[in-house]
């Protein structure tokens, strides 16, 4: 360290720090007028490179950051800087193909782009344009399943790329921390790509973040209701994640199942990464103690759990177990085909066994657009692009691509006024899309169809299929009141287990060998 | 007698470049990669104090950072996770510094017996389990962690106003540490760093000092901890997990952890190879070499893993290494052209 | 530190050090056994041996770096036996080490300075003071003693190994102790140095008392009045230098083996 050098130093920097103190006073006053006009061109000899992420570097200045309320919108001239906000990193990271390729979908069927790879959706696309304002992509951002990433991807694209409207993120985190972000950054539109986290919206309502698909808890209204009233539960365990989608999904099965009339006996959240889940199953009453069991268990411990359940308390039967998403049909591999008969909550796209004209439609739309997809569901090798967005990612930000379209239509691609016309139509927005209409709520939170599945044997194969039994028509954020801005976040626990109606009861649509009888 | 080395002259030219930097940068750059290279590279600062002068390379600086933050969360935040208190914004400051420094003299005492890598091991414990603490203890955050952070007025949607802030604390931070080592407590600690045998048989209480280093040091990445919750306005226990634990450990060794300006360095390289480098064009060559589409962040690791592969092999000790040799050798050639020199001999460092 | 001090013997009290059948045992092999040893004020004693005969680990028990697993080790009457080595300055101990431990990051000037601080509460303070300049002069007269004043702001690493072998020195001398062990403090010196040492050694205060480990019989015998011959953890031999060099058991397995290598 040299230290026998320094003894000047110290003095040294203290005056500089005078001079610092000096500079932060002027600073901060700099801050306050100097940003009222857009700053500078764009070459700032301090940074190293100025590419933004996408090809077309953006034509104007990134907006000014700070002081937003009193910034006069960089973006009279209505051309539209879009930002997409992806994930390829993290335990999502292998569906960033398959989300950038949903949003990117919606600007090809809405606002004639065209993909510039027929492979990928990463490489961007061109040629989009709305009411004759064209639609530039600025930049993908790139998350990694935390808020904090989420947070200096969205700022890298806001503030250095220049986005005006960003649509994402994925998970229900960087959801959060993005609805924060709007907040602060009111001159941004930002729509939802597929993340769930019931805060988003219910909870920090920021006027500018739309969300145009369900949360985790809406996702499994009606499995509930249908296991009191179908499979004869009364009782009911839950084991589920412990972290906010876990948290959330589960809340949903309890507030649909006890306003249905059913009892919680025993709910347990074993953390994210466990291997071995014997103690936490231990904890769970046994088979003839509860009627059923609801699992929230994702990732590689879906089946680790369930076999913890297996050697522990016996048998897996259809009848007495039911779970979210997370419970797919490849369980049935490792533990058995006695699981047929389970009943599996909903996401934002329907199952393929379901088909609508529109459904074929859009799906036909994707292979059109593109020869082969990466997607996440094909282990990122090349595979058909309609299995990419088919699934319920793609089609999050699919639907969030596709509102931003039609509300620019409405308003003929007017961004002037801090988006205020656009923002108005989004909020207004009656969406025609694939898998069924999407309203929003007053915090710009979508009313969405949900739907509920069975795992059931498949005579001719002997394998276990997923099949669609009912669609769940209207779901709202609120369970009929169990949720509401004054309530806590579903943590654990806190939702409350209270006998409620709920606007969807009774009005499941069932549908028979996949077709809904509406 | 000139002091002003080399190594001063570009540290203070760097710090008249920094006060400058908000009237001539882009607010981007200010906001995005100057305050955060501030704010990392304080934190990273505590790190390279800690090994530079005392031989502890901690790996737990990040988790007393996040803890300083989850503390912000707690007390300022009034609805969502944590205890909600609600109070003002510098009542958070202080309990928040109190409880890093609590915690970092609690750390402290509990590991001041080892040394090397059994406390390398042992402060990355102490990170894996302050990941878990707060995700599991929703009492204080919960995985969900705390959102909406927002800082004092002062700063609020202030960005230079908080660059300043960043930059006096980052300088404060080097002069300080710089000058510590010249004071009895100091040349104390790079005693226990270079032979806590002798320095025990000179009758120096060892652990005593690692302790009150580390304390020390805990109080200042406390510091770097609340500017970063003013500047991202949320935490969650993933912000202190194994990740960017290892990545501070990454700015410290790019910039060189045997030298302190190497923090500021370091966190600058690494934050700017995170914005500037991952669409540079040749990286997209080395993608078709691979044959496969890398994404954006394995492209990321593997341009700063192979940053920090050619740093470590030029230079042991970082970039701030590289510099200093540089230096040396111009001090070399001006002293064989003139004999008298300046009287100050040149050493390297004992690390 | 007196309040746990254990005076159990009458002789123990006027001897500055007492060692009474110290033992130290790593696994199975005994590196001292049973030793006894006085040291009285004014003492000046050599400690001979062969290689692994036991002569570091005595020093080593002594300072404090090693506890044994029997006996005691008493300074000034004050039972050490078990305390940390941080608290033998206390007691005017200051000890060498034979292979060199140094602060290298430091400069020579710094090294000697570090010395004396370790006494004092004042090294853990933030602030330089008066007290300061008087320490700082200090051991640039130590450095003199040890021929290393042209090196004064030197970095120790930088040092050639002779050098470093006189900082080592400087460093224990600087703190004026009452009991100064040297652990061969001639390896590593040119023949000029050796000569010098014998000097300085012989020029210590008279009341200050020395021990002194030293393979250089000449070193070793000009410069002691007692001799102490030590062979595998035991002493073998007592007695004036010219006692011990009529030895002929110290002969047979000091001397004969040094003749023999
Ligand atoms: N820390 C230790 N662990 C195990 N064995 C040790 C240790 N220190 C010393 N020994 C052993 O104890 C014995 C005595 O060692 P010691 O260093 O005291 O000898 P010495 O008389 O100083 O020899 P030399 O003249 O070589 O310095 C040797 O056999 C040595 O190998
Ligand atoms: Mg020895």
């Amino acid at each position: 360290m040299k230290p026998n050098k320094n003894r000047r130093l110290p003095s040294l920097l203290g005056v500089l720090f005078a001079i610092v103190l000096i500079a932060a006073a002027c600073g901060g006053d700099d801050g306050d007028d100097g940003d009222a006009s857009p700053t500078t061109a764009p070459a700032e000899s301090t940074a190293p490179a100025d590419d933004p992420p996408a090809d077309d570097p953006p034509a104007d200045d990134p907006p000014a950051d700070d002081p937003p309320a009193d910034d006069p919108p960089a973006d009279d001239d209505n051309t539209i800087r879009l930002g997409i906000m992806g994930e390829c990193e993290g335990a999502f990271g292998g569906f960033h193909e398959d989300v950038v390729a949903g949003a990117t979908l919606a600007l090809i069927n809405g606002a004639g782009a065209t993909s510039t790879s027929a492979d990928t959706a990463l490489d961007g696309f061109s040629g989009a344009s709305v009411a004759g304002v064209p639609i530039e992509l600025v930049g993908i951002g790139c998350g990694d399943d935390t808020a904090d990433r989420a947070i200096q991807e969205v700022r890298t694209l806001v503030e250095q790329d220049g986005a005006n409207v960003v649509i994402g993120p994925l998970s229900g985190d960087e959801g959060i921390a993005i609805a924060n972000y709007a907040l602060d950054n009111p001159e941004v539109t930002f729509i939802n790509g597929i993340s769930g986290a019931q805060d988003s919206t219910l909870a920090v309502r920021a006027p500018n973040f739309f969300r145009f698909n369900g949360d985790g808890a809406q996702w499994n209204a009606g499995i509930g209701d249908i296991l009191y009233n179908e499979g004869g539960w009364r009782t009911a365990a839950v084991i589920a994640d412990d972290y906010g989608f876990g948290w959330t999904s589960a809340g949903g099965f309890v507030a649909d199942f006890c306003a249905a009339g059913g009892q919680i006996v025993s709910q347990v959240f074993p953390p994210l990464g466990t291997t071995d889940y014997s103690s936490f199953v231990q904890q769970l009453p046994n088979p003839d103690e509860v009627d059923g069991y609801f699992w929230v268990i994702g990732g590689t411990g879906t089946n680790a759990s369930l076999e913890a359940f297996l050697n522990a308390k016996g048998d897996l039967t259809g009848d007495q177990h039911a779970g979210n998403l997370f419970f797919s049909p490849a369980l049935a591999d490792a533990l058995g085909t006695d699981i047929a008969g389970a009943y599996v909550g909903g996401f934002a796209s329907l199952p393929g066994d379901i088909t609508t004209p529109e459904i074929e439609a859009y799906l036909a739309s994707a292979d059109a657009a593109w020869d082969t997809l990466s997607g996440g569901l094909t282990g990122n090798e090349p595979g058909p692009p309609s299995t990419a967005l088919g699934f319920g990612f793609a089609y999050g930000y699919y639907t969030a691509g596709l509102a931003f379209v039609q509300a620019l239509e409405q308003v003929g691609g007017d961004m002037s006024n801090n988006q205020a016309a656009l923002r108005e139509a989004l909020s207004n927005l009656e969406l025609q899309a694939p898998y069924g209409p999407i309203t929003l709520d007053e915090n710009r939170q979508a009313i969405v169809d949900t739907f509920v599945a069975q795992l059931v044997l498949d005579e001719a194969s002997g394998e276990i299929v997923q099949q669609t039994v009912a669609i769940i028509p209207g779901v709202d954020q609120t369970f009929g009141g169990t949720y509401s801005t004054e309530t806590d976040p579903p943590e654990r626990d806190n939702t409350a287990c209270e006998p409620r109606d709920l606007p969807w009861q009774g009005n499941s649509i069932p549908v028979i060998d996949g077709v809904p009888q509406r | 007698m000139i002091s002003l080395s080399a190594r001063n002259v570009a540290v203070a030219l760097t710090c008249v470049a920094l006060i400058l930097l908000p009237a001539f940068g882009s607010d981007f750059f200010v906001d995005f990669v100057a305050t955060r290279t501030l704010m990392l590279g304080l934190a990273a600062s505590t790190m390279v104090f800690l090994s530079a002068y005392g031989g502890m390379v901690s790996l737990a600086q990040w988790l007393i950072f996040g803890v300083a933050g989850f503390a912000v969360g707690n007390v300022v935040a009034e609805s969502g996770r944590g205890l909600n208190l609600g109070w003002g914004p510098w009542t958070g400051v202080f309990i928040a510094l109190v409880a890093a420094t609590l915690l970092a003299l609690l750390l402290g005492i509990l590991s001041a017996r080892s040394t090397g890598i059994y406390f390398l091991m042992l402060t990355l414990t102490y990170a894996v389990v302050g990941f878990f603490f707060f995700g599991q203890v929703t009492t204080f955050s919960g995985f969900g962690g705390i959102t909406g952070i927002d800082p004092p007025g002062f700063f609020d949607d202030r960005p230079k106003r908080l660059y300043y802030a960043a930059l006096v604390l980052s300088m404060l931070a080097y002069v300080g540490f710089r000058a510590i080592a010249r004071t009895p407590f100091g040349l104390a600690l790079q005693g226990v760093r270079d032979d806590p045998v002798r320095m025990s048989s000179l009758g120096f209480n060892v652990q005593l000092h690692r302790t009150l280093a580390f304390t020390l040091a805990g109080f200042v990445a406390g510091l770097a901890g609340v500017l970063n919750i003013w500047w991202n306005g949320q935490i969650d226990p993933t912000s202190i997990s194994i990740g960017p634990t290892l990545d501070l450990l990454i700015i410290a060794v790019i910039g060189g952890i045997s030298h302190l300006e190497g923090a500021w360095l370091g966190a600058f390289v690494f934050i700017g190879a995170n914005i500037y480098l991952r669409d540079i064009p040749f990286l997209g060559s080395i993608e078709g070499l691979l044959e496969e589409r890398l994404l954006a962040e394995e492209r990321f690791n593997t341009v700063i893993g192979l940053l920090l592969l050619l740093i470590m092999l030029a230079s042991p000790d970082g970039l701030a290494g590289i510099i200093a040799r540089i230096e040396h050798g111009i001090r070399l050639a001006f002293r064989r052209s003139n004999p008298e020199g300046d009287g100050s001999s040149l050493r390297t460092n004992g690390q | 530190m007196t309040s746990n001090a254990a005076v159990t013997q009458i002789e123990s009290h006027r001897s500055l050090l007492w060692l009474e059948s110290v033992t130290v045992a790593f696994g199975g092999l005994l590196a001292l056994s049973s030793v006894d040893l006085e040291v009285v004020e004014g003492d000046r004693l050599a400690v001979l041996g062969p290689n692994g005969a036991g002569k570091t680990t005595l020093f080593n028990a002594i300072a404090g770096d090693i506890t044994p697993s029997e006996g005691k080790v008493l300074i000034k009457g004050v039972d050490c036996t078990a305390l940390p080595s941080r608290l033998r300055p206390q007691l005017g101990v200051a000890r060498t080490y034979q292979k060199t431990r140094l602060f290298p990051g430091l400069t020579v000037e710094d090294n000697l300075y570090l010395a004396q601080t370790g006494k004092q509460r004042r090294h853990l303070s933030l602030w330089r003071n008066a007290k300061d300049a008087e320490l700082r002069a200090k051991a640039r007269e130590a450095a003199g003693m040890v021929w290393l004043t042209d090196q004064l702001s030197a970095q120790v690493a930088d040092l050639a190994h002779g050098q470093q072998r006189q900082l080592e020195i400087g460093i224990a001398l600087v703190t004026e102790p009452d009991l100064i062990m040297l652990d061969e403090p001639a390896s590593g010196l040119s023949k000029g140095e050796r000569e010098r040492l014998v000097e300085l050694l012989e020029a210590l205060p008279v009341d200050s008392t020395l021990i002194l480990i030293e393979h250089d019989m000449e070193v070793a015998l000009s410069v002691a009045d007692r001799v102490v011959v030590m062979s595998d953890g035991e002493v073998v031999a007592t007695g004036t230098p010219d006692e011990i060099r009529r030895n002929p058991l110290v002969h047979a397995i000091y001397l004969g083996e040094e003749a023999a290598s």
